[in-house]
């Protein structure tokens, strides 16, 4: 009996993640109350190493390992990095708002490790098998988290929404794997990718296509596979929306560049037409939906499927220039994303939840670098030059033209300035309009935390007079604001600056 | 074709006449014997000492009205004694009672057997859940969980005993036993196998774990609502299920037909004459044997403690000795292997 | 190879048989007198006042998780078991990473009460 000994050094980033995630499981297992923080500032040591390790060790090698099934390229490298990084600034921003809900337990920093763990794969995944593995390791992970505040009626309604369409969803990818696999007679991309580029496909490859795709978009959460999005991002706790906008966003993306671009790309020509009716679905009904929405969470998620339809019409261009534009895009709305929901974060307390748009009324007045936050954030979703949100929308269109997507490219500009009429009025409201209001517009505390108003230390510290609830106290300390600020400023500076970030994109991916 | 049916039909009707032989006078000694330990006579009436009555109880059965509750699943309710009896009697099929003494000599016995035991359960599940009444169902709920703990435990047990013996099949076992009682698998691998022995009661749902019965809490488990030839079935494969268990540690364990005098030099061959499955008899003999004697002996288990004793008590025991046990024989230490 | 499990094949039909034969004969020998207090479900004397399927404690549905992953760890034993001699340390520490995985996982549950039945 003889075995090919893997290499196991090039796993090494993953490896030691997995072993982390046990020590620090043990470890949480035996820390008690008041010293629970031990697990959040290991998790994050342990991302920030992995982060390293795989920019040390992956950086420049392009080899593969685990007989095809894992691959190390720069993509790899360059996706595992930005995923743990981005996990660790998702995760900064929990803890004062889990701390303050008594919701502070090691298990949210392990799901979020187990997922990380899981995203890592995907970026690395060379067969249909280690891709599927890391997506489910994803998913569960997630499933769990939204369901985490198990006292909420509303979060337990979107866990229970999300794992039925996500198990549905990963079903139909697994189908269309099996027909890949059928099709090509191995598992292995590289082999698929082969197979796809001879003269006559196999029909079994085109149809395995399809269904992979409809996976893949209710990842990314592109319309019309988006049912969950709205649902998950306002029910879940709001930490847990940030995570979830941030990293798996970029992880649906490199799952999307491994199966039908590593895998399938060959098949572009008959995939680009699904991706441009998903592209432009996800444009429209994102962007028109979001007007309507009075729930900042729920219009970000709608903002969010809009944002993912940008990424699709990347994506659908089917160039290096496409892909980079894609990854770029991604990376940007991570950082975005991770600013707003953050601020959901800053401006609520253990009492009050700040997730209805008219709870920011006046909020220039009562925190002007925290409105300055909001609107550069919000510029920076709308698209305007000089945030980082212009430079991924102007790279995705330049990539459509490039490939005769000229009619896509003007329709996306259309729901782009659509989509600048709902962030603005978010700014609007923060900087004109006045905190007095009638009672009616304050049906506050809503959402996930009407279990824990009542247990909350003190109840309901955010009525002071009787402005009825629209007063917010921001609940995060000092260093979670300054956080937010960073995370502001880099939207800022990102986009006075995107050269770099670009050139990465562009070169891990071949392009330019 | 025929003849190799018809050899093949002896073989298993020359394992499954003893073993309802066995099956009824083990009731009579279980009666007789628990009689003595706790100062009674116990039957002695029917026959001479009381022998028939093995034979006048399954007359009885025979004779009386099957019941069915009005609210159970007719269909699962009539399936369930015979999902329960199956695997308690193809079990039987490989295991061996000599050198090449069995109905089936395959190669993946070890499994087998596992897997027999383990669908077991599900006429146990069934009759709960058709006969439609609390008692009934609280009693399948405990016996599934009880049996599933304990299965884990006994797995890890006989892999011990794979890993030492290097096969699956029974007779391979056996044999990787030969020699004298000092050899056989029971000293190396002693925690495992006080591991399978409680395991092993436990999986037939025998006292000091027989709380999925409790007469005195939930009257009679599972089969409450059975009466007659269906109880019947149901008792019957609980102690085909017994001295299963006994025989298998007979064999995982004690040498199976090997003499424990085998290769001393003068009580070895003064025992020479003794064919082997009269000493696997024996063996397994001595612990359905045990069997009646813990239940004449031991207090029944409260069920938290049954299933702490299960997951925290004997899982880990196994998992260290296994660590333990991959370390010997990785680096070849210890006299047995 | 297969033919030594034809005996086994049989001996499963043998024990179904063997299910069946006494329930037909019980049926047959036995009177059949039905009354519906007879048939009514068995409860300690009382009329039957709801339906017994009920609601169980979860931990019952821990322990059929529990035994999933565990009966599987078995399943992959036992082969490896048999071969332990032939894959050498590779073998013995791949092993090693699967059981301490589940050993952690283990340990967990038992931290976190989820073995506990009070």
């Amino acid at each position: 009996m003889s075995f090919e000994t893997p290499d196991f050094s090039l796993a090494l980033p993953e490896i030691w993640l997995l072993g982390a995630i046990c020590v620090v499981l043990i470890v949480d297992l035996f820390v008690r109350g008041s010293r629970r923080s031990v697990t959040f500032f290991l998790t994050q040591a342990v991302l920030l190493v992995t982060a390293a390790l795989a920019i040390t060790t992956q950086w420049g090698v392009t080899e593969t390992t685990f007989s095809g099934h894992y691959v190390v390229d720069p993509l790899a490298a360059m996706l595992k990095a930005t995923l743990a990084l981005l996990v660790v600034l998702a995760l900064a921003y929990t803890r004062p708002y889990l701390e303050a809900r008594g919701l502070l337990q090691g298990e949210v920093y392990l799901l979020a490790l187990f997922a990380t763990l899981g995203m890592l794969i995907i970026a690395s995944g060379g067969s249909l098998l280690t891709l599927y593995l890391g997506l489910e390791m994803l998913s569960l992970s997630l499933y769990a988290l939204v369901a985490y505040h198990r006292d909420s009626r509303q979060a337990a309604e979107a866990a229970m929404k999300y794992f039925v369409l996500g198990a549905l969803a990963s079903g139909i990818l697994l189908y269309g794997m099996s027909m890949v696999y059928g099709g090509a007679a191995s598992l292995e991309l590289a082999v698929i990718a082969e197979a796809a580029a001879s003269e006559e496909p196999p029909l079994l490859l085109l149809f395995g296509m399809s269904f992979m795709l409809v996976g893949v978009a209710f990842k990314l959460g592109a319309a019309p596979f988006h049912a969950w999005v709205p649902d998950v991002y306002q029910g879940a706790p709001t930490p847990v929306t940030l995570f979830i906008s941030t990293a798996p966003k970029v992880a649906a993306v490199a799952l999307f560049l491994r199966l039908l671009v590593d895998g399938l790309g060959p098949l572009h020509e008959t995939l680009q037409p699904m991706l441009l009716i998903l592209a432009a679905v996800s444009l429209l009904l994102g962007n028109l939906t979001a007007i309507m929405q009075t729930n900042l969470k729920r219009m970000l998620a709608y903002s969010g499927i809009a944002h993912a339809g940008f990424i699709v019409l990347a994506l659908a261009a089917g160039t290096e220039a496409g892909h980079a534009a894609a990854l770029f895009y991604v990376i940007a709305y991570g950082i975005m994303a991770a600013g707003a929901f953050g601020l959901i974060i800053v401006l609520s307390s253990a009492g009050t939840e700040a997730e209805q748009i008219a709870d920011y009324r006046g909020l220039n007045e009562r925190h002007p670098i925290l409105a300055g936050v909001l609107l550069l954030l919000m510029i920076s979703m709308t698209g305007i030059p000089g945030t980082i949100g212009f430079y991924a929308k102007y790279l995705v269109l330049k990539a459509a033209v490039e490939a005769d997507l000229i009619a896509m490219a003007v329709l996306a500009v259309i729901a782009a300035v659509i989509g600048a009429f709902y962030y603005l009025r978010v700014l609007k409201v923060a900087y004109f309009d006045r905190p007095e209001v009638p009672p009616e517009g304050s049906q506050k505390p809503t959402g996930p935390n009407e279990g824990s108003v009542g247990e909350g230390e003190g109840a309901t510290p955010s009525r002071p007079d009787g402005a009825a609830g629209t007063v917010l106290v921001p609940g995060a300390s000092l260093p979670i604001r300054a956080l937010l600020v960073v995370n502001g400023a880099a939207v800022l500076v990102l986009g006075i600056f995107p050269e770099r970030l670009i050139a990465l994109c562009q070169s891990v991916l071949g392009a330019g | 074709m025929i003849e190799t049916l018809l050899w093949h039909s002896a073989k298993i009707w020359a394992v499954l006449i003893p073993l309802f032989v066995a099956v009824a006078y083990y009731t009579y000694v279980e009666r007789r014997v628990i009689g003595h330990m706790q100062d009674r006579r116990g039957p002695n009436r029917v026959g001479y000492r009381g022998l028939l009555q093995p034979i006048a109880d399954a007359l009885k059965l025979l004779f009386k009205e099957i019941t069915i509750p009005s609210q159970a699943n007719r269909v699962l309710f009539l399936i369930a004694p015979t999902m329960a009896i199956m695997p308690a009697l193809a079990a039987w099929a490989v295991v061996p009672f000599g050198e090449g003494l069995a109905v089936a000599d395959i190669n993946a016995g070890v499994l087998y057997i596992l897997a027999m035991t383990s669908l077991g359960i599900y006429g146990l599940l069934l009759a709960g859940w058709a006969s439609n009444s609390k008692y009934a169902l609280f009693g399948t709920m405990r016996a599934s969980a009880q049996i599933v703990s304990y299965e884990i435990a006994l797995g890890f047990a006989l892999v011990g005993v794979l890993m030492a013996a290097g096969t699956m099949n029974l007779g391979g076992i056996v044999e990787a036993q030969a020699g004298p009682f000092w050899e056989w698998f029971w000293l190396p691998l002693l925690p495992l196998f006080i591991v399978y022995w409680i395991s092993g009661v436990a999986e037939t749902n025998r006292a000091p774990f027989d709380i999925a019965e409790g007469e005195s809490e939930i009257v009679a488990g599972f089969h409450v609502e059975y009466s007659g030839m269906a109880f019947a079935i149901f008792f019957l494969a609980e102690y085909a299920n017994m001295l299963l268990i006994s025989l298998l540690a007979a064999i995982f364990f004690f040498g199976g037909w090997y003499s424990p005098f085998e290769g001393i030099p003068v009580l070895g061959p003064a025992f020479d004459w003794v064919p082997g499955t009269v000493w696997v008899l024996l063996k397994a003999a001595f612990f359905a044997f045990c069997y009646l004697w813990f239940r004449a002996t031991f207090p029944r288990y409260r069920y938290d403690q049954l299933m702490r004793l299960g997951w925290k008590v004997l899982i880990p025991v196994t998992v260290v000795w296994l660590v333990v046990l991959t370390g010997l024989i990785y680096a070849g230490i210890g006299p047995w292997f | 190879m297969l033919e030594n499990y034809l005996p086994v094949l049989m001996f499963i039909i043998v024990g179904l048989v063997f299910g069946a034969l006494p329930l037909i004969a019980g049926f047959v020998l036995g009177p059949r007198r039905p009354h519906p207090e007879k048939q009514a479900p068995y409860e300690c004397g009382f009329e039957a006042f709801e339906d017994s399927r009920m609601k169980f404690d979860v931990r019952y549905y821990l322990v059929a998780l529990l035994f999933i992953l565990f009966d599987l760890e078995i399943a992959f034993l036992f082969p490896w078991a048999v071969v332990l001699e032939d894959i050498g340390l590779f073998g013995i520490a791949a092993m090693g990473l699967f059981v301490g995985l589940l050993v952690i996982g283990l340990l967990y549950e038992w931290q976190k009460g989820a073995l506990e039945w009070e």
